[in-house]
């Protein structure tokens, strides 16, 4: 990946196939027995008629912007890096390295723009036949752009040019300036070949549509090479803007059938122009630019010129862009006012062959002058805020410039609560000097206005300082005009004052401290609960009730018949022998004089004869067991009357394997 | 556990209540930290500090001070924006209770809020910044190059740092940058741009998404004749041929129109032009290093800069320096009064 405010530039990036249906077709041989061909369909999708919105990340000139874009070439950055390659312009179903996109820039009156029409209709006439999967279409109607046979020789790309105008950007995806929000960095940039120059001759500004076309299946209308020449002069390819004067209104039937002038129509040479039959001479034509006249107020080109300052901020054209935003249909006009210029019904009146293009994308810009951002940039006037332009010495009073003093004041006409009316001074949060935040000494608490009038002045020379007064009121409105804000400072107040009230009045109330707050979250539920089990472990029989005492007295023991006889049989030992010894020294003494029967003496060695088959014949049982477990045995169900021996199980590919493997012991073996 | 409280308790623990907890805790919030003062009052104060939503008319109180073509630098008055905050607080406070309660808690609102100002504005992958308050300054701009230029770039350096024709920039976290508080446009021809000090040097660059391709059209030419150069780039490095503020016949090609068409390039013929005068080109252009050939890099104006070399030199911005504050400046002139005066 490059470095931030880095990218590097490559010639192409080709996708491994075109877009179009695509047939996959999967055979599996080398087994025994056949396999069905599996046929999948797949459609690898790319535009076609549309550019889709969202891999459109910017072009230049800005859409419908104004200035000296004279010496940039236009460009589209699509954010696909393969868009431009995922169709072969000449048909084909394999890629190639010629793009089958190009940004062609024509200026006002040299081609046509449609309205939205079928796709099928949206190429030259003929052209569908020739490019591949002609039923592949990503919208039902698109735009075209419709241009005389002259202006694609003049103005179009050469089929040789076009690689040159598609490189692809990598750029830093974290880099905001230059990807710009792209996904993964890679950026296709399709240039134009034509540079947007400005008429020095006429001294006016130029309208350009840049537009974005599909050049499938039309690789040979474009131009063949030409000697070049040094040098150009500013004119326009083939000029049909003299259409714009034919009333909208008239049909073309009326045109053709008679009725309308052409006679103060002078159409371009390969127009109709004197070919058309004089019978079409006929009553005057009302002409009409209003079409124009909308373009201009909206693009905001005319209110460009130099107004007098206080009247700009005020003025009618905003008040005309305003209203004409309310419009409901404002939408559909600002997408036509976009294209004003570009409408002329080129097709009906050329008698040369017109082309169409499908346009995939189009936005318009306006050369104007001289004024680069360079230019702009450098005569750009400086100063600090409180700077005002200087005035003639002569210039009459009406004139007279705003009351501006060194330290930023300003004064304004004021209406005093009674209605007088004076001067006051206002300076806005901007000053031209740095300003002492605090009136008040560090040990003293914050000054703090509740209401705007304790933030008037008045100053030495007894005009009042209403600065910080409005600022008061306007914060004021402004978080009045939210009403979450007002809500959200209401709980804020809630939150702490209320907390604290309760908090005080508990206090007052319940026999025990409350926790200290400071720099934690207040939780009274958590408190609760935790001064709850408190409480109550230290009140236990008071709360929770008697204790249940440590221990459960046991149950009485039952001693039934002869004494002797159940402590003889307890501890087993002989009855009759433990009563004759009782006899000569009394049971107690007799009950210590016998032995108590051992299976084994301390130090006695085990008889291995008697313990290991023991230990041996459990080991077994238990081995038994346990395999038994694991392996359960097989259940042989042979067909009736077939004797049940036990099948030997064929060899498999496993065995043969193993039977081939070569043996692995001899090389570990090895020293 | 008493059962009541008698009606002197209830006024002692609301006044209690209103000076003893301004400092209890609201708002936890695992990324912006512990606060006193809620989230959202805290970034809706700290909006309005950076003059969000307040009418133009109250910033810039005349056309005149702000005439067409014209940039305007200023410092932000902190007295202005806090009587703003103050405004905004006074919803809502009703009784003297609430206003005790106000005071109580204002000097903790103020410097959260002093803090809540550098994150309005937070750009993308950078570290978040967090200190206390300190002088904001800024420029408003009117002109045509900012309708005509939407998204243009606008940094501020505390020192020189970056050279006036580097190509890359220095990161908005880097210590010498300032960072930009607020840049939004509020008109199509007016720029507002507020940092977080006092820059020394300030850029506004053309915007740099589509970075352009062209030639170098002659100013002087007659209409009739019109032509073009480019400025030849070594292909290995993509530095241009010097000198590079001049076009000579070593280090530039005339641009090859097509006969008959108005400004449309002939691609080809300019390509072999190109290739034979470019260093490292081996004879022949690829579509990108043909790319590279036709390259211009963005504008860059460069502000404040007294050694600059490449933009032009605007009348000395020495004066856009912390001057003497108007307080420290009446102690002065007073102490020397009373000096003369004895």
């Amino acid at each position: 990946m490059p470095n931030t405010g880095h990218f590097i530039l490559h010639s192409n990036v080709m996708p491994p196939i075109t877009a179009g249906p695509y047939e996959l077709r999967t055979d599996q041989s080398g087994l025994p027995f056949t396999v069905e061909t599996e046929v999948t369909h797949i459609r690898v999708a790319a535009p076609r008629y549309t550019m889709p919105t969202e891999q459109i990340l910017s072009s230049f000139p800005p859409a419908n912007a104004e200035g000296a874009f004279g010496d940039r070439l236009p460009q589209i950055v699509l954010k696909r890096r393969t868009l431009p390659w995922e169709r072969n312009p000449a048909g084909s179903a394999n890629p190639s390295p010629v793009p089958w996109l190009a940004l062609v820039v024509v200026a006002e009156g040299e081609a046509e723009l449609s309205t939205a029409t079928p796709v099928a209709e949206c190429f030259t006439a003929g052209t569908l036949a020739k490019i591949a999967d002609p039923t592949d279409r990503d919208v039902e109607q698109g735009l075209y752009l419709a241009v005389t046979e002259t202006v694609v020789k003049k103005l179009f790309p050469t089929a040789e040019d076009l690689p040159l105008l598609t490189h692809v950007r990598e750029v830093d995806v974290n880099d905001t300036e230059l990807a710009n929000g792209d996904d993964d960095g890679w950026l296709a940039v399709v240039l134009a070949n034509r540079l947007p120059v400005f008429d020095t001759a006429a001294a006016k500004p130029v309208r350009y549509m840049a537009c974005l076309v599909n050049l499938e299946g039309q690789l040979d209308a474009l131009p063949p090479p030409t000697p070049p020449v040094p040098s150009f002069e500013y004119a326009l390819a083939q000029d049909w803007s003299v259409l714009a004067t034919v009333n909208a209104t008239s049909a073309p039937d009326q045109l053709v059938m008679g009725g309308v002038s052409m006679s103060h129509v002078v159409l371009p040479a390969a127009g109709l122009g004197s070919t058309r039959p004089p019978h079409l001479a006929a009553p005057a034509l009302k002409t009409t630019s209003a079409g124009a006249k909308i373009g201009n107020a909206i693009d905001g080109g005319a209110s460009m010129a130099q107004q007098s300052v206080s009247k700009q901020w005020v003025s009618s054209p905003t008040a005309s862009i305003a209203a004409a935003a309310k419009d409901p249909d404002a939408k559909r006009k600002v997408r036509d006012t976009m294209a004003v210029g570009f409408r002329y019904p080129i097709e009906l009146y050329a008698i040369e062959k017109v082309l169409r293009f499908p346009v995939l994308a189009h936005w318009s810009f306006t050369t104007s002058g001289k004024e680069s951002f360079e230019t702009l940039m450098q005569d750009i006037d400086i100063g600090l805020l409180g700077t005002v332009p200087e005035r003639a010495p002569n210039a009459p009073a009406s004139e007279a410039g705003p009351e501006v003093v060194q330290t930023g004041h300003i004064g304004l006409d004021h209406r005093t609560r009674r209605g007088d009316t004076s001067r006051a001074w206002y300076r806005g949060p901007c000053v031209p000097f740095p300003t002492p935040r605090d009136s008040t000494a560090k040990d003293e608490p914050l000054a703090l206005a509740h209401a705007a009038d304790q933030l008037r002045r008045v100053i030495p020379d007894g005009r009042e300082d209403l600065a910080l007064a409005a600022a008061f009121e306007i914060g004021r409105l402004l978080a009045l005009s939210q009403l979450s804000v007002v809500s959200a400072l209401l709980r804020f107040r809630g939150e702490q004052f209320g907390a604290g009230r309760v908090r005080e009045i508990l206090a007052e109330l319940v026999p025990f401290e409350l926790p200290v707050l400071k720099h934690q979250r207040f939780d009274i539920g958590r408190f609760v609960a935790m001064q709850t089990l408190d409480v109550l472990s230290k009140n236990t029989d008071r709360m929770i009730g008697p204790q249940r005492p440590v221990a459960d007295p046991g149950r009485p023991l039952r001693v039934d018949g002869d004494l002797d006889a159940l402590i003889a049989g307890g501890l087993g030992y002989d009855l009759a022998s433990l009563r004759k010894r009782a006899d000569a020294v009394g049971m107690v003494a007799a009950l210590e004089q016998t032995q108590a029967p051992v299976a084994l003496k301390p130090g006695q060695a085990p008889n291995e004869k008697l313990v290991v088959p023991a230990l041996r014949a459990a080991l077994g049982a238990e081995l038994e067991r346990t395999l038994g477990v694991a392996a359960p045995p097989r259940i042989v169900v042979g067909p009736l009357g077939v004797a049940r021996a036990a099948r030997k199980p064929q060899p498999d590919a496993l065995d043969a394997l193993i039977a081939h493997a070569p043996p692995d012991d001899e090389t570990e073996d090895l020293p | 556990m008493k059962a009541y409280i008698s009606g002197e308790v209830a006024i002692q623990a609301a006044m209690a209540a209103s000076l003893n907890y301004a400092d209890i805790v609201t708002d936890q919030d695992p990324d912006d930290g512990t606060h006193v003062v809620p989230g959202e009052v805290r970034r809706f104060l700290a909006r309005l500090r950076l003059l969000h939503g307040v009418p133009f008319s109250y910033l810039v109180p005349d056309a005149e001070l702000l005439p067409v073509e014209s940039m305007r630098f200023f410092y932000i008055d902190r007295a202005w924006t806090d009587a703003l905050v103050q405004g905004a607080l006074s919803v809502g406070t009703i009784t003297s209770a609430d206003r005790t309660q106000l005071e109580a808690v204002y000097p903790h609102i103020r410097d959260e809020v002093d803090e809540a100002e550098r994150a309005i504005r937070r750009p993308k992958g950078e570290p978040r910044l967090a200190a206390g308050s300190g002088t904001i300054t800024g420029f408003i701009v009117r002109s045509r190059a900012i309708s005509g230029w939407p998204n243009l770039h606008v940094r501020a350096y505390a020192r020189d740092v970056v050279a006036d024709d580097a190509l890359t920039t220095a990161a908005e976290s880097h210590p010498d940058r300032m960072k930009v508080l607020r840049m939004e446009r509020l008109a199509p021809a007016v720029l507002f741009v507020l940092f977080d000090g006092v820059p020394a040097v300030v850029h506004i660059e053309e915007p740099r998404q589509g970075i352009q391709f062209g030639a170098r059209l002659d100013p002087e030419d007659p209409p009739a004749s019109r032509r073009a150069k480019v400025h030849v780039r070594d292909c290995n490095t993509g530095d241009s041929v010097p000198p590079l503020d001049d076009l000579t016949l070593d280090n530039s090609v005339d641009v090859p129109f097509r006969a008959g068409a108005p400004g449309v390039i002939d691609l080809t013929n300019l390509r072999k032009r190109l290739a034979a005068k470019a260093p490292n080109s081996g004879g022949t252009l690829e579509p990108n290093e043909y790319a590279l050939q036709m390259l211009r890099f963005p504008y860059r104006q460069v502000f404040g800069d007294p050694d600059n070399q490449q933009g032009q030199q605007f009348y000395s911005l020495n004066s856009f320096k912390a001057t003497v504050a108007l307080s420290d400046w009446k102690k002065t002139v007073t102490a020397n009064l009373a000096k003369v005066i004895k």
